[in-house]
């Protein structure tokens, strides 16, 4: 009876057994990394909005503040988006009358509110404070990135947990004295920012019901 | 057939005419199946399939579907989890310990004994699994780095038992194949057939019997059997922690590891002889799992009785003089006449009453009887843990928060199917793996024989 | 919440300007309820799919993510409770007390509590029906309007009925009255169940100053006008350490059993015919004739001698169900005493038609029957449901040629009527109220009609030919027109001041002078029956008006924890005669009629005696109430004793869905009480046990605020307030019969209940005590639960995995399981959740966390302020709902808080001490003030 196997059968046995053993290693190493993606984060991701709102223009050209449409963001947990009837003051009819405005018009004459795309989100048992942010040395920056740059508005920071727990735990490397006011976009010297977390008296909040409740 | 296959151990003579009738023993169940075989095979796979519903429905609905309460949060699935860990105790205990002991007379049922382990700790691994309440996330438990930037809590014996369980499966699963390596070989040899002589002789990894392949094997077992031994003792240890860390009367006792260990052995013995005794009828092995086999395993289930009835003694005693209150309701009180105090009596009955049987050396000479009180025992010791589970947990510290419990048919469906489960993978292995090491008996028969002619 | 009250007065002050604009605009706040659930957290899963966000179109006044709070009044049975509303962007989520209310002194019923989940119910009536088809309003209009009604119901209105519930509105009286003035002959019948009688003058007690009070047959600390504001009272006299003049002493008479019986330093079991009798003896002995001669006797003379020492000072109450002669007698005994105008004394009624001719609700019944009622009117009141069985009731409507009911739900009132007008809940409608003493309150709506409801002045408007009236504008200007408003300022002023404290300071009505005291009649009781039956109304939901709120229905009843249905009561005694065990079926039958109830066997109730409550077995629409226990009022012989009453045992049995099956302390040292002999305070009985541990080290503390809890068992009543208002702030689920059975109810906080040898029961709120050295923490695998800088045990549901290891380790067994996703589906209630708490998946560990939500919003609140948060600035919502301040909270830091003075007291002492976990919870030990004269008897 012929020899039960080729005599490559030693060679290939042993070439299988390294690839077996070199995907035990890879695989969990691939999804470690991967988890760290944006495609995995969602960070960089924009939405088309259905009003072509351009920061550019607003925050960068007119230098208008953040807190003018996003006014929740120093007193309360959402920085919120504009009413409507926000955009009228300053676009005159002319304008307003413009194709791109349509939404905002309909929006007017139904009283339904505009449906804007959510591009910064956090799970829904992450309770995020706007006010608690800003009012301590935090720029909008910091977390949504040079907003008043971006042509189409998305999504600046990975947004994971890990990410949070960055400052969380060594508040003094990002937050920032609010000399000119919250549309400043200037990162400072280390030194200063210490001296600015003895002067908001920032804790190190590594609590868990510090953002889950 | 080649002659090389029976190339014995160095250390033996050459192959005699005994060896051969041992080796076609062995290799009979792999090229003929009793019809009985097939009964079994279909009744186990029908139990699987009740499993698999109840585990899929448990897994979709939520945990709600057992019988789980506030305060019994722990039930069946913890039991069982512990039952089956403890099974899986005696086949590395029989192999690894008597080898260590220089007892020959294991060679018969150890193999056996190591399949069994591999299966009942798999089987076991399942429960902890499916007892999460959100399962998809059982990952947590494991160290690694997370985008949360947090870890698991390594003060958490839920967190040791992981690795714990994990090492010793992988451990014994080690120990058996080296073991079985020879065997495999035998059949690669023995057997008719390319492709099947092919599957047998990739898992025979080249087996040629040269001296120094028996040589490394040996060297190899040896230290392996050092490493099992420990596990053996560190495993059922550990998961005894997950109660005796938590301050809960019942659980929250210091000499529950070797009490856990000694009850894991006791269960395991008792499920190997539940096991042997048909398998040597199925497969006319009475001439390599002989009457003095079953006697000697007979005697250590005896022993190890008597050691766990030790056992129960001194806790109750500790328990009688505790300065704890609730520990000493709990064991004088709750348990003996609490909700569930029929169920403590008869645990007592099974595990303390029915080895004094094995007194009599007629009894441990009689299959069936040894049979009989391996059920029994199994049997005892999933009441015990029960015990331990469920009326602690039913009757706590506070009166007001006291509940019974009452299992669903879930719970059932997933205990019997695990035994169904358990039951078919078994008769896979007998269908498919040598179910004795023939170069053990083979030592074995050898060294009887010089003590005969001395 | 979490700032100080003035500041949040302040900040009404601001809301109610609000709350004042063009009701139209409200419906801008309709429109974000979509966006508002969305930030809800309906869900703790990871996976974030695209969403939108809907900003307003035109913002009022409000930031999104801060919550506004209204004050508005609740009325129940007429008598208006003040309330502060939260609202979040215009959906209200939560009640909490008016501190200026007379009625709820900032405290809250478990009624009140419930009431916004009331407001959300799927189950509601969503469209006017005639018969089968929708109607428009327009339709109705046409069927009221002045000449298709005179056609029908005659130019004088004979042919006209109108049932409605009690009201104190003077806006509902106003419009009442013009409609009496067009159809003078028309029959107006106010009619409530659980109030016989509507008498021109209302009994008001001082619960406070009384040293020595007999409670006869009443529930006084846990329900009917007023009952929050007299537990606040007779709770201020259980602390012997404040107490002014020392602890009172409280002697309890009655046939079944309530809290406050419960809670009595001395109980009597009487069977309810024997009541009156018993009161005539006391009497005598409290003159002075009197000769003991039974065992009942001695106790009376104890109790006629404690009274009389305390004469002037002591107080007898009458509960509103007692027939008129025990009422009578309870007067008579307080004139003896001198109590008038001193512990109790007289107001005018502020109820409408007060002790006017009110005519019964059998008359109109058979008026119905007898045909002459054309055109029926029924609102407020479920009267087919609720009213005796033998008058049949739900017959008599069905001959009404055109009956029309406006109510909350399609009931059985509403299946007997041809007309379905929906009601608007308190929260959407304005009108006014005034409370038991006649505070004068006005009901603010928080948010536009859900199901398009109508008040009922907008329906009695229709009679009056007015089809679109502002109940808004109504309302305004009967205030104008009455001018008690337009005192001190302009009208705007006053009414915009009278919004925002949510009541008319001074408004409350003078003491009258006492009525011709009766002279005690002998009470007309039947020959000895083998049983008597007392109907109750149940603890929970009451008449049956609250049947439908899952709440209510899994709120355990105190006497015996049953959920979702109602039972028999009997005595140890009776159950034996009966071979009775609980959950065994009896047959009860009055007067022909039966009904099968479970028994449950409770100790302490009088023999042949069962007790039975009004509220469950209703069969409308609701879905939540309907197939919930079996109805009682057919039983119901009215104000009347029914000599002819059986009770057997039925065949079957029946498993209650009871939460707390063991009720002893079986050596435990949960609960711990101590006699207040001579008043002086003595340490808790030190049968504790030893500690076990050595003190463990609880690591230092980085934060200065270390936030705990006193709770005083002296205080609680065990009224379950807290409860309620602890799901309500925590999105705690109502998970049903079926799992309580299974024993997962899913209360943060319960309150436990334990029978002491001295036959007082002592409520416990057990809740999680926060350990310093917590047994959850260490077994997590996960950590989804640690210990956080400030000394919270935290819970994080988004990292626990279920184990249930914590559970196990938990002694006090606080923690609740998501068995399945008991949050899953659902429909308009889910707009009731708090959104600033995460809803909790399907198997994870939930359990109190302080309401860290509103701890964590106050230290944001104060940064943003500037100033250092201080602990009692920070009210838990059980804490907040208390009625009798027993739950205090606040910071370690903050010496001389009252929680603090509490912690340090001689009574205070920590649950499962022994087993070294150190609780942030520590409990006042309750302290009884027996009678020694009775005591050495016993």
């Amino acid at each position: 009876m012929g020899s039960l196997f080729s005599p490559r059968a030693n060679r290939s046995f042993r070439e299988a057994s390294v690839l077996a053993a070199a995907i035990l290693l890879i695989v969990p190493l691939a999804l470690w990394a991967f988890a760290r993606t944006p495609a995995a984060t969602g960070q960089y991701r924009a939405y088309a909005q259905p009003v072509p709102f351009a920061h550019t223009l607003h925050a960068n050209g007119l230098r208008i503040d953040c807190r003018y449409c996003h006014a929740g963001a120093t007193t309360a947990a959402m920085a919120g988006l504009p009413p409507t009837d926000v955009c009228v003051p300053c676009h005159l009819d002319g304008l307003l009358r413009s194709s791109l405005f349509t939404p905002v018009r309909t929006s007017l004459t139904t009283s339904r509110p505009v449906a804007w795309r959510r591009v910064t989100r956090l799970a829904d048992f992450v309770f995020f404070n706007h006010a608690a942010h800003v009012q301590h040395g935090v720029e909008c920056d910091t977390c949504h990135g040079p907003v008043e740059l971006m042509s189409e508005v998305y999504q600046a920071a990975p947004l994971t947990m890990e990410w949070c727990l960055q400052c969380h735990r060594a508040p003094e490397r990002y937050i920032n004295l609010r000399d000119t006011g919250i549309s400043g976009w200037k990162r400072t010297d280390v030194a200063r920012s210490q001296a600015t977390v003895r002067h908001y008296d920032v804790a190190r909040l590594t609590s868990c019901t510090t953002c889950h409740r | 057939m080649s002659a090389q296959v029976l190339v014995a151990p160095p250390d033996l003579p050459v192959t005699t005419a005994g060896d051969r009738e041992i080796v076609e023993a062995v290799l009979a169940p792999l090229r003929t199946t009793p019809p009985l075989w097939w009964v079994l095979f279909a009744i186990c796979a029908a139990g699987t399939v009740l499993w698999l519903g109840a585990v899929v429905y448990t897994v979709a609905a939520g945990i709600g579907v057992w019988g789980n309460n506030i305060p019994v949060a722990w039930a069946f699935a913890i039991v069982n989890f512990v039952w089956w860990i403890g099974i899986g105790h005696a086949g590395t205990f029989i192999s690894a310990f008597l080898m260590l002991l220089n007892q020959p007379w294991r060679a018969a049922v150890s193999r056996i004994a190591e399949s069994m382990t591999l299966i009942a700790v798999a089987i076991a691994g399942t429960f902890p699994l499916l007892h999460l309440g959100r399962p998809w996330f059982f990952y947590w438990l494991t160290p690694y780095p997370s985008t949360m930037g947090v870890w698991p809590n390594f003060k958490s014996a839920l967190a040791w038992d992981v690795a714990a369980v994990v090492s010793y499966f992988i451990v014994s699963t080690t120990f058996f194949y080296l073991g079985a390596i020879p065997d495999l070989a035998l059949a690669r040899d023995g057997l008719q057939g390319r492709r099947r002589r092919q599957v047998y002789g990739v898992f025979a990894l080249g087996w040629n019997g040269a001296g120094t392949q028996w040589r490394r094997r040996r060297a190899a077992l040896k230290i392996i059997a050092g490493i099992v031994a420990a596990l053996v003792v560190s495993v059922h240890s550990i998961v005894s922690l997950d109660f005796s860390i938590a301050q809960l009367a019942g659980w929250h006792s210091t000499n529950l590891p070797p009490y856990f260990v000694i009850g894991a052995v006791y269960s395991g013995v008792a499920m190997v002889l539940v096991l042997v005794v048909p398998i040597r009828r199925l497969y006319r092995l009475e001439s390599i799992i002989t009457l003095d086999h079953l006697d000697k395993l007979a005697r250590l289930l005896l022993t190890i009785g008597l050691l766990l009835t030790y056992c129960y003694v001194v806790e109750f005693v500790i328990a009688s003089r505790s300065s704890d209150p609730l520990e000493r309701t709990t064991y004088l009180q709750h348990w003996p006449f609490g909700y569930f105090g029929w169920l403590f009596w008869l645990m007592l009955v099974f595990n303390v009453g029915t080895p004094q049987l094995l007194w009599s050396a007629r009894l441990r000479r009689t299959p069936a009887v040894l049979a009989g009180a391996g059920v029994a025992i199994l049997a005892g010791m999933w009441l015990e843990r029960f015990i331990i589970v469920v009326a602690s947990l039913a009757q706590g510290a506070l009166p007001s928060s006291w509940f019974a419990y009452r299992p669903t048919w879930v719970d059932w469906s997933i205990l019997a199917g695990s035994l169904s489960l358990f039951g078919l993978v078994f008769l896979l292995f007998l269908r498919f793996v040598p179910a004795a090491a023939t170069d053990e008996l083979r030592r074995d028969r050898f060294e009887r024989a010089a003590r005969v002619q001395r | 919440m979490s700032v100080p009250f003035d500041e949040m007065r302040n900040r009404l002050g601001a809301d109610t300007t609000g709350s004042t604009i063009d009701p139209i605009a409200r419906r801008d706040f309709m429109k974000l309820l979509g966006a508002s659930l969305a930030l809800a957290g309906v869900d703790g899963c990871t996976r974030m799919p695209a969403s939108n966000i809907h900003p307003y179109v035109h913002q009022p006044e409000l930031t999104p993510g801060i919550a506004q709070h209204y004050a508005t009044v609740m009325a129940v049975d007429g008598y208006a409770t003040g309330l502060l509303v939260e609202s979040h962007e215009g959906r209200p989520t939560k009640i909490e007390g008016n501190p200026d209310h007379p009625a709820s002194l900032g405290a809250t019923g478990v009624l009140e509590q419930a009431s916004v989940l009331q407001l959300y119910d799927p189950d509601r009536a969503r469209r006017i029906r005639h018969d089968a088809a929708s109607a428009s309003w327009d339709a109705l209009a046409a069927l009221l309007g002045p000449e298709s009604l005179a056609s029908r119901a005659g130019a004088r209105g004979g042919g006209l009925a109108l049932l409605l519930a009690p009201t104190s509105s003077p806006l509902e009286e106003e419009v009442l009255h013009r409609v009496l003035e067009r159809y003078p002959d028309a029959h107006l019948c106010f009619y409530a169940p659980l109030m016989p009688a509507l008498p021109a003058h209302v009994t008001q007690w001082s619960v406070g100053d009384a040293d020595v009070i007999l409670a006869v047959d009443t529930d006084f600390l846990a329900s009917g006008p007023f009952h929050l504001r007299h537990a606040r009272a007779f709770a201020g006299r259980r602390r012997p350490e404040s107490a002014p003049g020392g602890m009172n002493r409280l002697y309890v008479v009655e046939s079944s059993i309530s809290v406050t019986g419960m809670g009595a330093d001395h109980r009597h079991a009487v069977r309810p015919r024997d009541i009156s009798s018993l009161l005539e003896r006391l009497l005598a002995a409290i003159a002075g004739e009197s000769r003991p001669s039974s065992p009942d006797d001695q106790w009376l003379n104890v109790v006629a001698a404690d009274l009389r020492a305390h004469a002037g000072r002591s107080l007898v109450i009458a509960g509103p169900l007692t027939p008129p002669a025990v009422q009578t007698l309870a007067l008579a005994i307080n004139q003896a005493l001198g109590n008038i105008d001193r512990t109790i004394w007289f107001t005018r009624s502020p109820l409408a038609g007060a002790g006017g001719s009110n005519p019964s609700l059998s008359s109109i019944a058979d008026r119905m029957r007898g045909g002459d009622i054309t055109t029926l009117i029924c609102a407020g009141v479920n009267a087919s449901y609720a009213s005796e069985g033998r008058m049949e009731l739900g017959a008599a409507i069905r001959r009404v040629p055109e009956a029309v009911y406006l109510g909350l739900y399609e009931d059985e009132t509403a299946r007997d009527c041809h007309w379905i007008v929906p009601a608007a809940h308190y929260l959407e409608s304005w009108g006014d109220a005034r409370a038991y003493d006649g505070t004068l309150s006005v009901v603010q709506p928080l948010i536009e009609p859900l199901a398009g409801g109508r008040t009922l002045v907008e329906l009695l408007s229709l009679l009056l030919g007015d089809a679109h009236v502002s109940p808004y504008d109504l309302l305004r200007d009967t205030w104008r027109a009455r001018g008690d408003l337009a005192r001190r300022h302009a009208f705007e002023d006053d009414w915009r001041d009278v919004l925002r404290r949510g009541l008319l300071p001074g408004s409350g009505f003078p003491r009258e002078s006492a009525p011709p005291s009766p002279s005690p009649i002998a009470a007309a009781m039947p020959a000895t029956a083998p049983f008597d039956v007392v109907f109750r109304p149940h603890p929970r939901v009451r008449d049956g008006a609250f049947a439908n709120s899952g709440w209510l229905q899994e709120l355990p009843d105190p006497v015996t924890t049953v959920t979702w249905e109602n039972v028999a009561q009997v005595s140890a005694a009776t159950a034996q005669r009966l071979a009775l065990t609980t959950g065994d079926l009896v047959d009860i039958r009055v007067e022909g009629r039966s009904v099968q109830l479970p028994a449950v066997v409770v100790g302490g109730h009088a023999d042949d005696t069962a007790t039975i409550t009004f509220g469950h077995g209703r069969t409308g629409a609701e879905s939540v109430a309907r197939g919930a226990g079996a109805n009682v009022y057919p039983l119901w012989p009215g104000d009347r004793f029914s000599r002819d009453v059986t009770v057997s045992r039925a065949s079957g049995s029946r498993q209650l869905a009871i939460t707390q099956p063991h009720r002893s302390l079986d050596g435990s040292a949960a609960v711990q009480s101590i006699d207040a002999g001579a008043h002086a305070v003595a340490r808790p009985d030190t049968a504790r046990p030893l500690p076990l541990y050595r003190a463990p080290s609880t690591g230092d503390t980085p934060s200065r605020l270390q936030w705990a809890m006193t709770i005083d068992l002296s205080a609680c009543t065990g009224c379950g307030a807290c409860m309620v208002a602890c799901q309500a702030e925590n999105n705690v689920p109502v998970v049903g019969r079926d799992q309580v059975l299974l024993g997962r109810e899913m209360h943060w906080l319960r309150i436990d209940w334990y029978a002491q040898p001295d036959a007082a029961t002592t409520p416990q709120p057990m809740l999680c005590q926060h350990c310093e050295a917590a047994p959850c923490e260490y077994v997590c695998p996960v950590e989804a639960t640690v210990h956080s800088q400030d000394g919270l045990n935290e819970m994080v549901y988004n990292r626990c995995v279920g184990t249930r290891f914590c559970s196990n380790n938990c002694p006090y067994k606080v923690r609740r399981f998501n068995w399945f996703d008991f949050n899953a589906g659902g429909g308009s209630e889910r707009l009731v959740r708090n959104p600033d708490v995460t809803v909790r998946e399907r198997g994870v560990m939930e359990k109190c966390t302080f309401c860290v939500q509103r701890i964590r919003e106050a230290e944001i609140h104060a940064r943003a302020e500037g100033q250092a948060l201080r602990g009692s600035e920070v009210q838990t919502a059980c804490e907040q709902a208390c009625p009798t301040q027993a739950i205090l909270f606040g910071s370690l830091d903050e010496r001389d808080s009252a929680m603090m003075h509490a912690r340090v007291s001689e009574r205070a002492y920590a649950v499962l001490d022994e087993l070294g976990t150190v609780p942030r919870v520590r409990y006042l030990a309750r302290v009884r003030n027996p009678n020694p004269a009775l005591e050495s008897r016993a």
